[in-house]
Parts: C-alpha cells; structure tokens; sequence
C-alpha cells in the first residue's frame, strides 16, 4: 500500500470519528440537560422552604444519562453531577470548595454515582455483545436457510411423526404448497407418498446407517404424479436421539419415462432381431433346400433327354429332334436361373469378409477369364490403374465379373468393342468406378429397371442371360457401402459406375 | 457284382443312379460299381454287416457319396469313415447337386479327398463322372487293402 493511501485511511478514520461525535451531539445535550433539570429542581425545593433528597435526585440524573446514553455523554453527566454538588449543594454553596464535615456526604455520593455509571457501562457493554452475536447468528442462519433456497432440489424437514417442520422454496415451487400451507402438516399425507418398501425397514435403515435413498411416488397441489429419486438423512440430538429427518428430492419421472419407453423399445428390437433370426434361418433352409433338391430333377430332365436323343437319333424326325434340343435348352436355363438365384441370395446371407485388397489385380484376374470365353471376338480392352479398396474379395470379384461379361455380351454385334474400364474421384471424394462399353446400350427410360431382380432390357433371342447378375452387382456395392448407377443411349453404349468408400486407416 | 466293387456309390435317386453308371459305362467301369442307397447300406457294406455280412474283405477303390441321404446323411457316412482306423484311408469323394459353401467346407473339415458338384448339363455331368471314376478307380493307386484292378 502506498503512503497516500495510508493517509487517506487515516482521514477516513479521523473523519469517522468526528462524525460519531457529532452523532453524539444530542447525548451530551441530554446530559446536560438532566443535569440541570436536577439542579433546577433542588434549588426550587429549597427555595420553597424544602429539604430536598439531593443526592438521590443527583443520582437519579446520572443514572438516567448512564443507562440510556453513551459511553460519553453518561461519564459527562457524572462528572457535572459531582461538580454541581460540589457548587450547589454541599457547604459552603455556590463553592466547588467541599468543606470537611461534608466530605464524608460528598464522597459518598461520587462514589455512588461512580458505580452506577460504571454498573450501566458494563452492563450497556454486554447487552451490546450480546446483541452483536444475536445479529451475527441471525445473519448466519438467514445465509444457510437462502442457500437452501438455491438449490432446485425439493428440500424439507420433518419429525420423526412426519409434521413437516422446514420446506424450502424448491420444494414450494416443485411441489406447489408454500412453506405456510406446507409446514406443521404430515408430510405423507400431503404428499401422498407411495414407498417402495415397508417404511419400517426405511425407518431402521435410518436409524442403523442415518442415510436412506430410494425412489417415492408423490402427488403435487395440482394433483400430477411424480416420481423423486429421495435421500433421507436421520438427525440425532446431543444425546443421539433420532429428531428430525431431512428430504432431499429430485424429478425423476421424466427419466423414468424414457427409461420405461427404451426399454420397450429394447424389447420390441429383441423380439424384431428374432423374428429376423427365424426368417434368416428359413430362408436358408429355402436356399438349401433349393440348391439341393430343384436342381437334381433337373439334371434328370437334361441327363435322360439328351440320352434319348443319342439313343433315339435314327427313328427321331427334325421337328422330334428340335422338340429334344427345347428340352434341353429349358433345363440348362432352368439350372442357370438356380444358380445365378442362389448367388444373388447367398451375397445377402453371407458374411462379408472384408480385407484390403488391389482392386486393378482383381479386374486383371477377370478380364483375364472372360477373354478366355470370348477369344474369338474382337476387343480392345482399356483399362487405368485402379486404386486398393477395403472389402469381401470374392464379392468384388463377383461384381466385377458380371459387370465386365455384360459389357462384353452387349458389345457382340460391334464388329469392333471397346470396353474401358477406370476409376475418377469424383464421388465425395470416394473412388469412383466405371465400366464402359460401346455396346448396344439401353434407353434411359428403363433404367429404374435396371437392378431389379429377373428384370431384362432385351428379348432373349438377342442376349440370353438370367437378370439376376445386376441385381448381384448392386447388393454387392450396397454391402460395401456404395452407390451404383449407369447412364446409356440406345445403340451409343453404357457407362456403369459405382463408388466404394474410401480406405480411412484407422 | 454285389461283393467284388471297385467303386461303392451312395445314391438315393435312382435317376442319379442311373445316369451315374451311364457315364461309368463309357470307361467301362459300370460292373465295378456297388450302389447302397442310404448312409446305413453303405456302412453296412464297409463293416460287413446285414447283406454285406458275406462279402470279400477289401476296401473299395473309392467312394462316391451323395450327401442328402436318407436315414444316415452323407456327412455323418463321412465321419463315421474318416474316424475309423480301418476305414479312414479309403478315397471318399462327395457328389452332390449342392454348391452350398457350408456343405464344402463341412466336407473337407471331415477330411473328404475330393468335392465334386454334379453339373446339370448332361455333357458336363458324364464328363465330370467319368473323369472321377478314371482317376479314382483306374489312375490312382489305391491304399492297401483295396480291391484290386482286374
């Protein structure tokens, strides 16, 4: 602190102090006053012939000046009252001169006077210790009963028969009694508390732990139900006694009626989630059973018709034999159709097993296949460098496979093909894939039809094939998370693509 | 026929049956064939038992086992086979319609020498059959204990 700032302390003190005395003006001028009423009064009586109670009616003035003012003014009072007996009223008069038979008379009266002055200062002293403390105390309490206040927590306090006895404003708020209409009534029965348990076994809780917790049912003023998530703590008096209990509540009902809906929520999944299980299960059953069942009558058909045929050649006419080579056709297709059926579903059933893998060796691998079926077509192949990916090998496989064959099936009446096949990374920033043809192509008004499953954009006699293999695609793009499309004029080939999320190494 | 067989085929369908042996013909090896219907007969057959019970005592060259069978299935003929000390080098190998991954897998777990899945084209069917029955039955040397070439 520096020097100026101790000098202004020290004016604020000294300014202080001249405004106390002059708050103590009026106290002297009292002093006085009683003073010389006494003094007025016992020259009246003598002057009327009176003996007057002289040291009394002094003491009495004093006394007057000693218990109702302050230090200052009543030590004042004293000291005028000695003077003015010492002048007025012990000989000779109009002296301060005390002769020496009045000494003892004089004395007495200024010791007197004296204690009664310093038995009001004392006792002035304590009553304004005491009535400091009073204040101090009050303070406090006001300060702990407003924090109380503060919380938001519903608060209240009740003996041990439940007249409630404290409540504070967050319980008058949540609960909508005030404190007035609250206190002195039994606490369960306005609250209409529904407990969890017997309250005795709350009870000895209580009185083994002093803490209890659980969950209460209470009915508001306005007549709603609330749940509370409730912490009792027991007070003992000095001597241990159980007096009081203390409630402290919270609003849970909101909570529990989450709580409630997640966990119908939960059980309607689990039911779903065994449902699907179940559905799962028969579809691969279904499959099963279709894979081993629908396809051995089916060899029977190819396997008997085409040994009829090699049996019977010589006695078959054209038209029986055509009839044969129908027969033979339908089963085959019938077969292609089992097959492709069962791939298409097992791409749903199955697990993905994902891995990283080199998608350019992937493409190399089927091109590499499909040339071989297609040696004797004529096709320039293009194919960029394309990026690794994070997925099922086989499936990718698959999925290229039937989209590179498709390309090369729809190219056949080009006596020159193209397919190109690449990759840009122009969706979101994945990788995006595209397989391009110069082939017969497809209007664009079909292309909803595209993905769907046994749906076909050309006759059979043109382009055999199942309609199953895009379906297999998209499913597959699906499973890794992608999108698939294509875009086509009729006779100006097609473009399809398809994007794969990119690789996060994480 | 019913006690000297190179070749025990576990076929319900008599269709397959016959289609089977069909294309054994073309090589020839139709007469070698011994045909259970069921898991049970071919078990029977591999432990002498019921019919069986008086045939000569050697192993086949090589099984052809189909998996839906009745009584006994495929897959447990298989294990039964290939947990048995004097069975469990006998070649068995699984013709099935079934191309189910599960099925393959379960096969070669029980230790199956080959998978073979009958196609529907009948080409292909008689080619697949007749290549199995040359390689297992005529190129391939049997282990010991087997019928022997004729």
């Amino acid at each position: 602190m520096n020097p100026s700032g101790i000098n202004a302390n020290e004016s604020i003190v000294r300014a202080s102090r001249v405004s106390m005395c002059l708050a103590q003006l009026p106290g002297y001028g009292l002093a006085v006053l009683s003073v010389v009423v006494a003094v007025g009064a016992l020259l009246l009586l003598e002057h009327f012939g009176f003996r007057p109670p002289t040291g009394q009616l002094m003491l009495f003035a004093v006394a007057i000046i000693a218990w109702y003012g302050e230090r200052g003014p009543s030590l004042f009072s004293l000291i005028l009252a000695v003077l003015s007996m010492a002048y007025f009223f012990t000989g000779p008069h109009y002296d301060f001169h005390v002769a020496s038979s009045e000494l003892p008379y004089f004395i007495s009266f200024a010791s007197l006077a004296t204690l009664i002055w310093w038995f009001s200062t004392v006792r002035r002293r304590l009553e304004q210790d005491l009535r400091r403390a009073r204040d101090n105390l009050k303070v406090e309490v006001d300060e702990r009963s407003s924090l109380l206040d503060l919380t938001h927590d519903s608060i209240f306090v009740r003996d041990l028969n439940a007249r409630i006895s404290y409540w504070n404003r967050g319980a008058e708020e949540f609960y909508g009694w005030t404190q007035k209409e609250a206190t002195g009534k039994k606490s369960d029965d306005l609250l209409g508390t529904v407990f969890p348990m017997p309250f005795e076994e709350i009870l000895s809780e209580l009185q083994q732990t002093g803490y209890w917790e659980g969950e209460l049912t209470h009915t508001k003023a306005d007549g709603v139900q609330v749940i509370v998530a409730s912490r009792w703590s027991l007070r003992r008096d000095q001597h241990g006694r159980p007096v009081a209990i203390l409630q402290t509540s919270n609003d849970i009902t909101a909570r529990k009626r989450w709580e409630k809906e997640i966990q119908g929520l939960n059980q309607k999944l689990a039911q779903r989630s065994i449902a699907l299980e179940a559905s799962n299960k028969e579809l691969e059953a279904f499959a099963y059973s279709i894979s081993h069942d629908l396809r051995a009558p089916l060899r029977h058909i190819a396997g008997f018709a085409e040994l009829l045929r090699k049996n019977a050649a010589a006695s078959l006419n054209e038209k029986s034999q055509r009839y044969l080579t129908m027969i033979l056709e339908a089963a085959n297709r019938m077969g292609n159709l089992i097959d492709d059926l069962l791939a298409f579903s097992r791409i749903s059933r199955a697990e993905a097993h994902k891995s990283f893998l080199d998608l350019g060796q992937v493409v190399q691998e089927v091109v590499a296949e499909v040339r071989q079926d297609a040696k004797q077509r004529n096709i320039k192949w293009k194919i960029d460098p394309l990026p690794a990916c994070y997925g099922d090998r086989s499936m990718l496989r698959l999925a290229f496979v039937n989209l590179i064959s498709n390309a090369v099936k729809f190219t056949r009446t080009r006596p020159q093909a193209e397919i190109e096949i690449g990759c840009t990374d122009q969706d979101r920033g994945d990788p995006l894939l595209f397989i391009r043809d110069n082939g017969v192509g497809f209007d664009m008004k079909y292309s909803n039809k595209l993905f769907g499953v046994f749906q076909r954009l050309h006759p059979q006699e043109a382009f055999e094939g199942t309609g199953i293999g895009l379906a297999t695609v998209q499913r597959i793009v699906h499973r890794h998370g992608g999108r698939i499309w294509a875009e086509s004029t009729v006779d100006g080939g097609a473009t399809f693509y398809f994007s794969l999320p990119k690789i996060t190494r994480s | 026929m019913n006690t000297l067989g190179r070749i025990l085929l576990v076929e319900d369908d008599p269709k397959d049956v016959e289609l089977t042996l069909t294309a054994l013909d073309e090589y020839h090896l139709a007469n070698e064939v011994v045909v259970a219907s069921d898991g049970e007969q071919a078990l029977d057959y591999l432990y002498y038992r019921g019919k069986y019970a008086q045939r000569n005592h050697e192993n086949p060259a090589v099984l052809l086992l189909d998996l839906k069978l009745p009584k006994i299935d495929g897959l447990e003929v298989l294990k039964q086979i290939k947990s048995d000390e004097k069975l469990k080098l006998i070649p068995v190998v699984v013709l099935t319609s079934s191309r189910e991954e599960k099925d393959m897998v379960a096969s070669y777990k029980l230790g199956v020498n080959a998978y073979v899945v009958k196609p529907v084209d009948f080409h292909e069917f008689v080619n697949a059959i007749k290549e199995v029955g040359a390689f297992w039955a005529v190129i391939n040397e049997p282990p010991p204990g087997s019928v022997g070439k004729r």
